[in-house]
């Protein structure tokens, strides 16, 4: 996959969505840790300030089924410009769950940054690829915990069966 | 929001609560004063197409429930994506739909009878029409204007307002309670005429 990022730019829309999803989820010291030292250096234009606001979240039970609004979530939202305006400056969105500001600020700079092509190798290797580490780990930790809860309900269903035959019998 | 277009869009207000504010008070102000030209505050960046004064107001005017047609000038522009990125408005192209109409400098003048008129029970569910020109004289009477708002008469000179507008007027304020309000702007002023205002041509003796 990783032979993707080193072309041209516009190869990078793309997967836009994959790394915004992921920015989005990104722990907030990792964040901090790696995105952070960028914003020192890096003169910010705001495009929308942060802002927390409410959004609806629609759910389907089991993946299938009629849609249904499951509840409102936090979530706050910037967009920001990298430099002058002008059609090569990248500009960077962000959409994260809850109210920091800061977290909003450094997901977005981290998504500008990643469109480009300078920095996108680095922050590749030592942003985005921890948190799908971080992620699949969660997720690893959450089944097993799921796990443990699992029923055989073959075996339960055996010896009720067995029990209404001897009944009828 | 196509990237492309989000690749160009422009900051808003510098300060999003006391610039809508600000705009929403002069938008009061002149439908108050009707023909009046009041200077817009214009605490914002500007997208290249459309002047100034029509930019901001709309701007602090829009929101996500609003429906907003441009005239064709604004076609493939900054000014559209920059309205819907700030403002969350729907850009229609159905005109007969839209709750505020933005023209063009130059752009023809829409039918103001084909526009949202709102019905007599709802007067409100009308549209808003921003209309661009060149400029505001109140010392020269060209056209003179009477009503709420107005003590006695008032004399206003719009230059390059278009031909067909006066005819159109009286037709608008006619139809009351029904009918649209209008915005004139130019660079940096507004003068707004509701629908209660009655135009008529200084008779040139």
């Amino acid at each position: 996959m990783l032979h993707k990022f080193d072309n041209t730019s516009t190869e990078f829309t793309s997967i836009r969505k994959e790394w915004m999803a992921l920015l989005a989820r990104a722990p907030n010291t990792l964040l901090n840790d790696i995105v952070g030292p960028h914003i020192e250096s890096m003169q910010l234009k705001w495009l929308r300030r942060p802002e927390t606001g409410l959004m609806m979240i629609q759910a389907r039970v089991g993946g299938s089924g009629e849609r249904f609004n499951l509840g409102e979530v936090t979530v706050t939202r910037c967009a920001l410009r990298l430099g002058e305006v002008s059609d090569t400056s990248p500009v960077g969105v962000s959409y994260v769950l809850g109210r920091d500001h800061r977290q909003a600020q450094l997901a977005a700079v981290a998504d500008a940054l990643l469109q480009d092509s300078e920095h996108h190798g680095e922050l590749e290797v030592k942003l985005l690829e921890p948190v799908r580490q971080f992620l699949k780990q969660k997720q690893t930790i959450r089944q097993a915990r799921a796990q443990t809860t699992k029923v055989d309900f073959f075996t339960v269903a055996r010896e009720a069966s067995s029990g209404e035959d001897g009944d009828v019998s | 929001m196509k990237s492309q277009e989000l690749q160009n869009v422009i900051p808003g207000f510098t300060h999003e609560a006391f610039g809508s504010q600000a705009v929403f008070r002069t938008s009061l102000n002149a439908l108050s004063y009707p023909g009046r030209p009041l200077e817009m505050p214009l605490d914002c960046a500007l997208p290249r197409q459309g002047q100034g004064a029509a930019a901001a107001l709309l701007l602090g005017l829009l929101d996500s429930d609003t429906t907003l047609w441009m005239s064709p000038s604004f076609r493939d522009g900054d000014a559209g994506p920059w309205l819907r990125f700030h403002t969350g408005c729907k850009v229609l192209e159905d005109i007969r739909a839209a709750q505020f109409i933005w023209v063009a400098y130059g752009d023809s003048m829409p039918q103001m009878s084909s526009l949202m008129l709102g019905s007599d029970t709802y007067p409100d569910q009308s549209a808003t029409c921003i209309i661009e020109t060149q400029g505001f004289e109140t010392s020269v009477e060209d056209l003179v204007l009477e009503g709420p708002g107005i003590e006695g008469k008032c004399a206003l000179k719009v230059l390059g307002l278009p031909d067909v507008f006066i005819d159109q007027w009286t037709n608008n304020h006619g139809i009351f309670p029904r009918g649209v309000d209008v915005f004139l702007t130019d660079a940096t002023h507004i003068v707004g005429l509701p629908r209660s205002t009655q135009i008529s041509r200084k008779v040139k003796v």
